[in-house]
C-alpha cells in the first residue's frame, strides 16, 4: 500500500477495494481488484477465472457432433455463434459443403441472436448506471426473440441448433412471417428505445468523454466487435473477411462518431450497439426475402471423422471476433480446441483505462465493453 | 454570463428529457400487459403453448423402440442407459432397462433425431422440480418388455399404427430434414 502526504500535507493512503465477485454490474462472476484514492481509482485490476468451465478440454471428450451442444455454454448470450465457429470449423477440415438454405438459416438465427445479444448489452448498460425501465423494455423484446427461438429451433437460451454441415431443423414459412412482423414490430422500438434512453440527457452527461479508448488503445488492446469500432475502426469479419452469405447481404458497419463527447466513449461503446441492432434487422429483411429452397443440411456421416489438419475460423460475434482453432488427427473426436473470445480482450483495457476515473465511472466502463463472463473464462 | 446559460439550459434539457422517458412509460397504461401472473392466473397451461419443437423433458414410447441404441451411442453425456437381455422363454430379445437422467439431460435432441422410429422424443413438459435427485431419473421399463420389430409391409393393429404414425409425425417436424 502506497502512503504518500497529500498536496494539503495531510497523510493519505491507498484504499484497497474488492468489486465482485458477486456484485450486481459484474454481469456474472467477475472480480477487480480496485485501488482508490478516495474516489478516484489508481488501479484496477481484473481477476478473471470464476467462471472457468473446461469448455475447451470438453471438446477432446466428445465426439465431433457431441461437441456442438457444449460450445451454447462458451458464451451463453450469443450461443448461435459460438455454435456456428465450431460447424464452420469441422466443415472445413472435413470439406463439407452446406447448402445455401443451411447458410441462410444461420445467418436468419444468428442475427435474431445478435439482437437479443445486443438488447442485453444495452438494457444491463442502462440499469448498471441506474436506469431500470429501459432494461425490462429491453428485455421484453428479447422475450419475442426467446419465442421466435423456440419456435426455430426448440429451446429459449441453448440453441444447438447447428449442426456440421447446416442446420439441426428447417425455418418453416410460418416462422419466417413472424420473424417478419417481430421486424416490423421492433424498428419502431429502438426509437422509442432512443427517446428513452439514447436521447436521455441525464444519461449523455454520464457517459460522454467518460473511459475514452484511443484508436491506438483499442488496436493494441486487441478489442474487437462493437468495441474496437466504436473508437472508430471500421472492422467487421461479417464484411472484411466474409463467410457463409454475407457477402450477398448488404449491410453497414457502423462505427462511434463522437456525437455526444469524444470518439470512444462508453456513449459511443453503447451507441455504436443501439446502431446494429436496426443493421440486423436489414440483414434479416434482406435473407427472407432471399432465402432459396432446398435442403437445410448436407449429409454428413454420423461418424464424422475430419482427415488430420488444423484450422482457425473467425466469425463476428455480438461481443466480436470470434475465433476457434481446431485440430484434428482424423479421429471421432477433436484433438484440440481452442477459442477465442471478444471478452477476454476486453477485460485487459480496464487495467489501462481506470486510472484517474472515478469508482462509479468504473461500473460504466464494465458495462460499456459488454463483457460476459462466462465468455472471458469458457 | 454564458455558463448561467448552459446551466440552465441543462436543467431544461433534463427535465424535458424526463417527461420525454415519462411519456413512454405512461403510454403503458393504454398498452397490452406484457406479462402474465404466472402460475396464478394464466389463461392456458403454458406447456399447451409451446410449439412441438419445443426440448422438453423425454419421453420414451417402448411400444415403438427398436433397441438399436442408437441414441445411447450419440448422447454426449451418458445419461440414457439400456440394459437388453436375451428372454430364455421366448427366446426373443427384451428390454430390461431404459432409464434417462433427467438430471444429467442438457436437452440437446441429438438423441431424438439419431432415432429411427421417433420413439424418443421431448415433450412439452419442462417443470420437474422434486425432492430428491433420484427422482429425476425416469425409469420407462417397469417389467421386460421385449423389443420392437417393425413388421414387413406395415402395422396391421390399430393401436401400433397410432403409435408408429405419432413417431413418424414427430420426426417430420423434428428431424434433420433430410432424413
Ligand atoms: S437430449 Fe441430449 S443430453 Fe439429453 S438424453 Fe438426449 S442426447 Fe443426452
Ligand atoms: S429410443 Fe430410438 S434410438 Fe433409442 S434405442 Fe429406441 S429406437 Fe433406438
Amino acid at each position: 500500500m502506497s502512503e504518500a502526504a497529500g498536496s494539503t500535507g495531510l497523510h493519505t493512503e491507498d484504499m484497497t477495494l474488492n468489486v465482485g465477485p458477486q456484485h450486481p454490474s459484474t454481469h456474472g462472476v467477475l472480480r477487480f481488484v480496485v485501488k482508490t484514492d478516495g474516489e478516484v481509482i489508481n488501479e484496477a485490476i481484473p481477476d478473471v477465472g470464476y467462471l472457468h468451465r473446461s469448455i475447451e478440454k470438453i471438446g477432446e471428450k466428445c465426439t465431433w457432433h457431441g461437441y456442438v451442444p457444449y460450445t451454447d455454454r462458451a458464451d451463453y448470450l450469443a450461443a448461435m455463434f459460438a455454435n456456428q465457429g465450431f460447424c464452420m470449423a469441422a466443415e472445413r477440415l472435413g470439406g463439407v459443403e452446406v447448402p445455401p438454405r443451411g447458410e441462410y438459416c444461420r445467418v436468419i438465427a444468428c442475427e435474431l441472436n445478435r439482437v437479443a445479444s445486443h438488447l442485453i448489452a444495452v438494457g444491463t448498460f442502462g440499469q448498471d448506471i441506474g436506469a431500470i425501465t429501459p432494461f425490462l423494455h429491453a428485455l421484453r423484446e428479447r422475450e419475442s426473440i426467446n419465442d421466435l427461438m423456440e419456435e426455430i429451433c426448440g429451446a429459449r437460451l441453448t440453441y444447438n441448433y447447428l449442426r456440421i454441415g447446416g442446420v439441426g431443423y428447417d425455418i418453416k414459412p410460418e416462422t419466417c412471417a413472424r420473424i417478419a412482423a417481430f421486424l416490423d414490430h421492433f424498428e419502431p422500438i429502438v426509437d422509442e428505445y432512443n427517446r428513452l434512453l439514447s436521447n436521455n440527457k441525464i444519461f449523455i452527461e454520464r457517459l460522454a468523454d467518460v473511459a475514452v479508448i484511443s484508436k491506438e488503445d483499442a488496436l493494441q488492446y486487441n478489442l474487437v466487435g462493437p468495441n474496437l469500432r466504436a473508437s472508430g475502426v471500421q472492422w467487421d469479419i461479417r464484411r472484411d473477411i466474409p463467410y457463409s452469405v454475407y457477402p450477398e447481404l448488404d449491410f453497414e458497419v457502423p462505427v462511434g462518431r463522437g456525437e455526444r463527447g469524444t470518439q470512444g466513449d462508453s456513449y459511443d461503446r453503447y451507441y455504436v450497439r443501439i446502431r446494429e441492432l436496426l443493421e440486423s434487422c436489414r440483414i434479416l429483411r434482406q435473407c427472407l426475402d432471399k432465402m432459396p429452397e432446398g435442403p437445410a443440411v448436407a449429409k454428413v456421416a454420423r461418424k464424422f471423422k475430419p482427415p488430420a489438419g488444423e484450422t482457425y475460423v473467425r466469425i463476428e460475434a455480438p461481443r466480436g471476433d470470434m475465433g476457434y482453432y481446431v485440430v484434428s488427427d482424423g479421429s471421432e473426436y477433436p484433438y484440440r480446441v481452442r477459442i477465442r473470445t471478444g471478452s477476454f480482450t476486453a477485460m485487459s483495457i480496464i487495467d489501462k483505462i481506470s486510472p484517474g476515473i472515478m469508482v462509479a465511472d468504473l461500473i460504466a466502463l464494465i458495462a460499456s465493453l459488454d463483457v460476459d463472463a462466462p465468455e472471458i473464462d469458457r | 454570463m454564458s455558463e448561467v446559460i448552459t446551466y440552465f439550459q441543462n436543467i431544461k434539457d433534463t427535465v424535458s428529457s424526463i417527461f420525454e422517458g415519462m411519456s413512454i412509460t405512461f403510454s403503458h397504461f393504454v398498452r397490452k400487459p406484457s406479462t402474465v401472473q404466472y402460475p396464478d392466473r394464466i389463461a392456458q397451461q403454458v406447456q399447451d403453448t409451446l410449439p412441438l419443437r419445443y426440448r422438453g423433458i423425454l419421453e420414451v414410447d417402448m411400444d415403438i423402440c427398436t433397441g438399436c441404441l442408437a441414441c445411447e451411442r450419440v448422447c454426449p453425456i451418458n445419461c440414457i442407459a439400456i440394459g437388453i437381455e436375451r428372454n430364455a422363454e421366448t427366446n426373443q430379445r427384451d428390454f430390461t432397462l431404459f432409464d434417462i437422467d433427467i438430471c444429467k439431460c442438457m436437452y440437446c435432441g441429438l438423441c431424438m433425431e439419431a432415432c429411427p422410429t421417433g420413439s424418443i422424443r421431448h415433450t412439452q413438459e419442462f417443470e420437474g422440480a422434486c425432492n430428491n435427485p433420484a427422482g429425476l431419473v425416469r425409469h420407462f421399463v417397469t417389467e421386460n418388455v421385449p423389443l420392437y420389430k417393425p413388421k414387413k409391409g406395415g402395422e396391421t393393429e390399430t393401436r401400433m399404427i397410432q403409435k408408429v404414425d405419432i413417431g413418424k409425425r414427430y420426426m417430420d417436424e423434428i428431424a434433420e430434414p433430410e432424413s
